[in-house]
C-alpha cells in the first residue's frame, strides 16, 4: 500500500450560478501577462455547450488521456503518442490546439478615444490582437457560447450528446423548455496525469505532499506534448514565453494556509477543497477496467481516513499527521465517499482526476402549457424521467456513460429536498418522504449532513485545509534560494524569452 | 593568411564559443531556452515548413557525421554504382525536403503577422543562413561530379586535421568557391548556436525513451532515499557537471599533450648527425661518471683498505679529495710532524664539499655559506653558520711491504713511531675495520 495525500476539490453545480467570479479572480492572479492573455486556468462553460477551447472534450481530434491497448493485455498508454512518435511530434503536432480553437486575444484602441480629430461622430476605440497590435475582427472569445445552451451553433455540437435519441435531442433543445448548466474546470490535478507521462522533456511533476501538478518552467523546452495530452485542455502554450503553463491550484496561497483564488472568489460557495488519501498502488489496475466501471474503481483507488490501516500506512510514507486529520474532516471525502455524491468529469479519459463535481439536479418545478405557469400538481418535484436535462447526458459527463450512477446520485439529492421540505414547510408526508429516503438509500442523518455542508458551510467546513509548511519541509533538503525557481512560476530570474 | 583565418581561426573561435557558451546557457539561463514553436500562432504552414525541413536536415546531417566519422567505410560503400546512385539521390531528395521545407518556414515568417510577432532578427539571420548552407552544399553536391566522394579526400581530412590540432588548411584552400563557402558557413553556424534559437538541438528529449511515466516531487525529507528531490537532483547535477567539466578538461589537456608528443614523434624536425654525436657523448660522459662511482664503491666493497696517496704526495697547503668508506668526500693533508691529516670534506652546515686550500690562518673554507674550518682541530669559525667541527678520519701508514708502520684512530690516538726522513717509502690509507680505543 502507497498512501498519498491529495489536494482535491468538489464543485457543486447545483449552486454555481455563472457569474465567473472565479474566473476573473485567477485571470488577474495569474494570466494577466503577455503570452499568457488567452489562457482561462480557470473557465466556466455553459453545458450543453462546445466549451474552450472550442470542442475539447472530443479526443478524436486532440488525442487527450489514455486508452487501453489494442492488444488485449489491458494495459494503458497515451492516445496522443507512443515513445518513438513522439521525437516525429516534436517538430509538428497534429493534435495541438491552435490559436483559433482559443480565440485571439484583444484589447481596444482607447487612445483613438482621446485623439481622434473633431468630428461629427463620437470616436470609437476599435479592437487590435493583442498578439499584432493589429485592428482584428473578433470571431470568438472567452465565453463565446456563455448562456447558449439552446443553440444550433454551439450547443448541438456538444461531444457529450453523443448516443442521446432524437427525443431526448429535442427535448433538450425545445426552445422553450431549453436548460442548461454551468461547468466551472480548472486543472484536476489528476493522481494518473497524462500531461506528465507525455512531456518529453521531465518538466512535468506531481508534487508528492499534496499532489499538485506543475510544470517546472526552467525544464520546459516548450515541446506542447502536455498540450495535447491534457484531455481537459487545461494547459496552455504561452506563445511569449515559449513555455507551457498550467492551474498551480494557488500553492504560495495554499502554503499560506488560504485556499486558492478561485474558491476564495467564488459568489456561489459551491467549491469544496480537502485532502484525499489513495493508494497509488492501484491507479493502474483501477484505470484498466471498462469504462462504466470506471467511477467505481476509482472510487475504491481512494483509502479511508479512518482505516488504522491506511493512517499507518500513511505515516509510513511522511504524510503529516496535518494531512492525516485534515483528511478525517475532508468535504471531499464526503461528498465523493460517504455520500457518493460528487463524481469525476469524463472518468473515460482515465487520469483519475480529483476533482469532483455534484450533478445539477435541474428539477422541473413547474410547467407552463398554453396558459400561465404552474406548479406541479402530482408533486412538488417531477420525476427523473422528466427531468430537464437527459440522464443520458450526465452521464456522458460525469460516469463514462453509466446511468445508474447518475440516478443514484440525483435520488439522493432530491430526497434531501423531499425531507427537509417535509421537515421545515410540511409539504409533504413525513411518512411518503421516509419511503422516498429509503429508495435514495439514504438515511434522514445523512440527509441533515448533505444539507448541511451544501447550504449553511462556513469556509471552516467547505476548505479543510492541512498547514503545508513546505518552505520548512523544503529547508531541511535544500536552500530555499536555489529550489524557488524550481517549480510553477517562481522565478530566480527573469521570465524572458531566450534568443 | 584569409584562409588562414577561415580555415583555421574561424573554427577554433566557434567551436570554442559554442561550447563555452552553450555551457553557460545551459547551466544558468534555463529559463530563456526552448524550442520556441510557433505552431500555436500558425498551424497550418507549419506542417510543411517544420516537418519537411527537421526531417530533411537530420539524415544528412547524420551522413555527414558518418562520413567524418567512418570515411573508409564510406568510400568503401560509395565504390559500389548503384550504392553511390542510391546515396547521391537520398541525399538529392533529402537535401530538396530541407530546402522546401526552409523555404516555407522563411515565407511564413515573412508573411505571418502573428509569426512577425515572435520573431526576432536572429531568426532571420538563421533562417537565411541555413537556406545558403542548403543551397551551397547541394550546389557542391550536383555542380562537382562526385562529390560525396570528395568529400573523403578534402573536407574528412581538413576537420580532421583541425580535431587533431594539426590543421592543415592545403585541403581546403584549393576547393571551389561553393564548397569553400558551405564549409566557411558550417563555422558560422556553429558559432551561432548558443546565441540563437538554435540551441534548441541541445533539448532533444533522448531521456524521454528511458523515464517512467509518471514523476513526482517530494520536498519531504522522509522521502529522500527513494525519490530524489528536484533540489538535490539539480544539486547532483551541479555536481556532475563540475566533475565532468573537469574530467573533460583533462581529458583535453591529456589528449593535447598526447597529441604534441605524437605529432613531434611522427611530424616533428629530425636531428642532425652533429647533434646526434653531441647528444650521444654528452650520454656517454654520464655514463663514465657512473662507471668511476660504481668502481670506487666496488672497491670499497672489496678491500678492508682504501689508498689514498703515497705520503710524500700529500700537501700542507692543498688537501687531496678522497672518497671514504661513508661514501662521502674527505681531504688528506700533511700534518706538521709529517703524518698524514684525515678529515672529512662535508660541511657541518648543509653538506657541501668544503674546499682543499688551506689559507694562511690554516683554515679551509666551505664556498656555499662561507665557514671556515680549522684543519687540525676541525672547528669552524665562531662567525660562521656552520657549528659543529668537522670529523678527522683515521688512518693508517704501510711501508713498501704492507706492512702497517703507523696508525691512528679518528679520536686522535696515534700508534707506532715510524722513521719520517724518506716520506715516499710509505703510503698512506683508510681502514674499514678501524679499531676504537678504549
Amino acid at each position: 500500500m502507497d498512501v498519498r495525500a491529495q489536494v482535491s476539490m468538489v464543485f457543486h453545480l447545483d449552486k454555481c450560478i455563472g457569474c465567473h467570479t472565479c474566473s476573473v479572480a485567477c485571470k488577474n492572479v495569474w494570466t494577466d501577462r503577455a503570452g499568457a492573455e488567452y489562457m482561462w486556468w480557470n473557465n466556466v462553460e455553459t453545458k450543453p455547450g462546445t466549451g474552450f477551447p472550442t470542442l475539447w472534450e472530443d479526443q478524436e481530434h486532440y488525442k487527450g488521456g489514455w486508452q487501453l491497448k489494442n492488444n488485449g493485455q489491458k494495459d494503458l498508454e497515451l492516445r496522443c503518442q507512443g515513445k518513438a512518435d513522439a521525437f516525429l511530434k516534436l517538430f509538428y503536432n497534429p493534435n495541438q490546439p491552435g490559436l483559433e480553437d482559443y480565440y485571439e486575444p484583444w484589447t481596444y484602441k482607447y487612445q483613438d478615444l482621446f485623439d481622434a480629430p473633431e468630428g461629427d461622430d463620437q470616436p470609437t476605440a476599435i479592437p487590435i490582437s493583442q498578439i499584432t497590435g493589429e485592428p482584428i475582427d473578433i470571431e470568438a472569445g472567452p465565453n463565446w457560447d456563455d448562456d447558449l445552451g439552446g443553440s444550433p451553433l454551439y450547443a448541438e455540437n456538444d461531444p457529450n450528446l453523443e448516443g442521446l435519441t432524437p427525443e431526448e435531442r429535442e427535448q433538450l433543445f425545445e426552445i422553450q423548455r431549453v436548460s442548461f448548466f454551468y461547468l466551472p474546470r480548472i486543472c484536476n490535478h489528476c493522481a494518473n496525469p497524462s500531461c506528465v507521462a507525455s512531456c518529453p522533456s521531465g518538466a512535468l511533476y506531481k508534487r508528492g505532499e499534496d499532489g499538485i501538478v506543475l510544470i517546472n518552467q526552467e525544464v520546459c523546452k516548450g515541446w506542447r506534448a502536455c498540450v495535447s495530452a491534457c484531455p481537459y485542455k487545461k494547459i496552455y502554450y504561452n506563445w511569449k514565453t515559449g513555455k507551457s503553463e498550467k492551474c498551480i491550484l494557488c500553492y504560495p496561497r495554499l502554503e499560506t494556509g488560504q485556499p486558492p483564488s478561485c474558491f476564495q472568489s467564488c459568489v456561489g460557495r459551491i467549491r469544496y477543497l480537502g485532502v484525499l488519501l489513495y493508494d497509488a498502488e492501484r491507479i493502474p489496475d483501477a484505470m484498466k477496467v471498462p469504462d462504466d466501471q470506471l467511477v467505481e474503481s476509482q472510487r475504491n483507488a481512494l483509502c479511508d481516513p479512518f482505516d488504522p490501516k491506511v493512517i499507518q500506512a500513511a505515516r509510513k510514507n511522511g504524510i503529516s499527521e496535518e494531512f492525516i486529520t485534515a483528511a478525517q474532516r475532508s468535504p471531499v471525502w464526503k461528498y465523493v465517499m460517504e455520500w457518493k455524491l460528487a463524481l469525476p468529469l469524463h472518468v473515460e479519459y482515465r487520469t483519475m482526476p480529483m476533482l469532483f463535481y455534484v450533478p445539477p439536479l435541474l428539477p422541473v418545478m413547474g410547467k407552463s402549457g398554453d396558459g400561465p405557469y404552474e406548479n406541479n400538481k402530482d408533486g412538488f418535484f417531477s420525476g427523473l424521467e422528466t427531468a430537464r436535462l437527459p440522464i443520458k447526458y450526465l452521464a456522458n459527463l460525469f460516469s463514462a456513460g453509466n446511468t445508474q450512477i447518475i440516478e443514484d446520485v440525483l435520488k439522493k439529492l432530491m430526497a434531501v429536498r423531499y425531507y427537509k421540505r417535509a421537515l421545515d414547510m410540511g409539504e409533504f408526508d413525513i411518512k411518503q418522504s421516509t419511503s422516498i429516503l429509503r429508495e435514495a438509500k439514504t438515511t434522514p442523518s445523512e440527509c441533515e449532513q448533505i444539507y448541511a455542508l451544501t447550504t449553511l458551510a462556513t469556509p471552516f467546513d467547505r476548505y479543510a485545509l492541512p498547514p503545508i509548511q513546505r518552505e520548512e519541509a523544503l529547508e531541511g533538503t535544500c536552500n530555499p534560494e536555489i529550489c524557488k525557481g524550481s517549480c510553477g512560476l517562481g522565478f530566480s530570474e527573469s521570465a524572458e524569452r531566450g534568443p | 593568411m584569409l584562409d588562414s583565418f577561415l580555415f583555421v581561426g574561424l573554427p577554433y573561435i566557434s567551436l570554442a564559443v559554442c561550447v563555452l557558451v552553450t555551457f553557460y546557457r545551459l547551466r544558468h539561463q534555463r529559463f530563456a531556452q526552448s524550442a520556441l514553436s510557433s505552431q500555436f500562432l500558425e498551424n497550418k504552414q507549419l506542417l510543411w515548413g517544420s516537418m519537411p525541413w527537421h526531417i530533411g536536415i537530420a539524415v544528412i546531417l547524420l551522413a555527414h557525421f558518418f562520413i567524418l566519422a567512418f570515411p573508409g567505410l564510406w568510400q568503401a560503400l560509395v565504390a559500389n554504382k548503384t550504392v553511390l546512385y542510391i546515396f547521391e539521390s537520398a541525399g538529392i531528395a533529402l537535401s530538396m525536403l530541407a530546402l522546401v521545407g526552409l523555404a516555407v518556414l522563411l515565407v511564413r515568417r515573412i508573411t505571418s503577422a502573428r509569426i512577425q510577432a515572435v520573431t526576432t532578427t536572429m531568426d532571420l539571420v538563421i533562417l537565411l543562413l541555413l537556406l545558403g548552407q542548403v543551397v551551397l552544399g547541394m550546389a557542391t553536391a550536383g555542380l562537382y561530379r562526385w562529390g560525396s566522394a570528395w568529400a573523403v579526400n578534402t573536407a574528412v581530412p581538413y576537420v580532421w586535421s583541425l580535431i587533431l590540432f594539426k590543421p592543415e588548411i592545403a585541403y581546403v584552400t584549393d576547393l571551389p568557391p561553393l564548397m569553400k563557402g558551405h564549409i566557411i558557413g558550417a563555422w558560422l553556424l556553429l558559432l551561432l548556436i548558443p546565441f540563437s534559437r538554435l540551441i534548441h538541438v541541445f533539448a532533444l528529449p533522448l531521456q524521454y525513451l528511458f523515464r517512467p511515466p509518471q514523476k513526482v516531487v517530494w520536498m519531504d525529507s522522509r522521502h529522500q532515499e527513494g525519490e530524489l528531490s528536484l533540489a538535490e537532483a539539480q544539486e547532483s547535477r551541479r555536481y556532475f557537471l563540475r566533475a565532468a567539466l573537469g574530467i573533460v578538461g583533462g581529458a583535453c589537456l591529456l589528449f593535447v599533450g598526447a597529441a604534441d608528443k605524437l605529432f613531434r614523434f611522427f611530424f616533428g624536425p629530425r636531428l642532425s648527425q652533429k647533434e646526434e654525436a653531441s647528444i650521444m657523448s654528452e650520454r656517454l660522459s654520464l655514463m663514465q661518471k657512473t662507471v668511476e662511482q660504481k668502481k670506487y664503491e666496488l672497491e670499497r666493497q672489496q678491500n678492508d683498505y682504501i689508498f689514498i696517496s703515497k705520503l710524500s704526495d700529500l700537501s700542507a697547503q692543498k688537501g687531496k679529495y678522497f672518497i671514504d668508506y661513508a661514501m662521502t668526500p674527505a681531504l688528506a693533508f700533511l700534518d706538521k710532524d709529517n703524518l698524514p691529516l684525515l678529515l672529512s670534506a662535508k660541511c657541518t652546515h648543509l653538506g657541501c664539499t668544503v674546499g682543499s686550500n688551506v689559507d694562511a690562518d690554516g683554515k679551509i673554507l666551505c664556498p656555499c655559506h662561507i665557514s671556515y674550518f680549522d684543519i687540525h682541530s676541525g672547528m669552524p669559525n665562531p662567525d660562521s653558520p656552520a657549528k659543529a667541527p668537522l670529523p678527522h678520519i683515521g688512518w693508517v701508514l704501510m711501508d713498501q711491504s704492507g706492512k702497517m708502520v703507523a696508525s691512528k684512530t679518528a679520536n686522535g690516538k696515534v700508534t707506532g713511531n715510524p722513521d719520517l726522513t724518506d716520506l715516499s717509502q710509505y703510503s698512506v690509507f683508510v681502514a674499514r675495520y678501524q679499531k676504537e680505543d678504549a
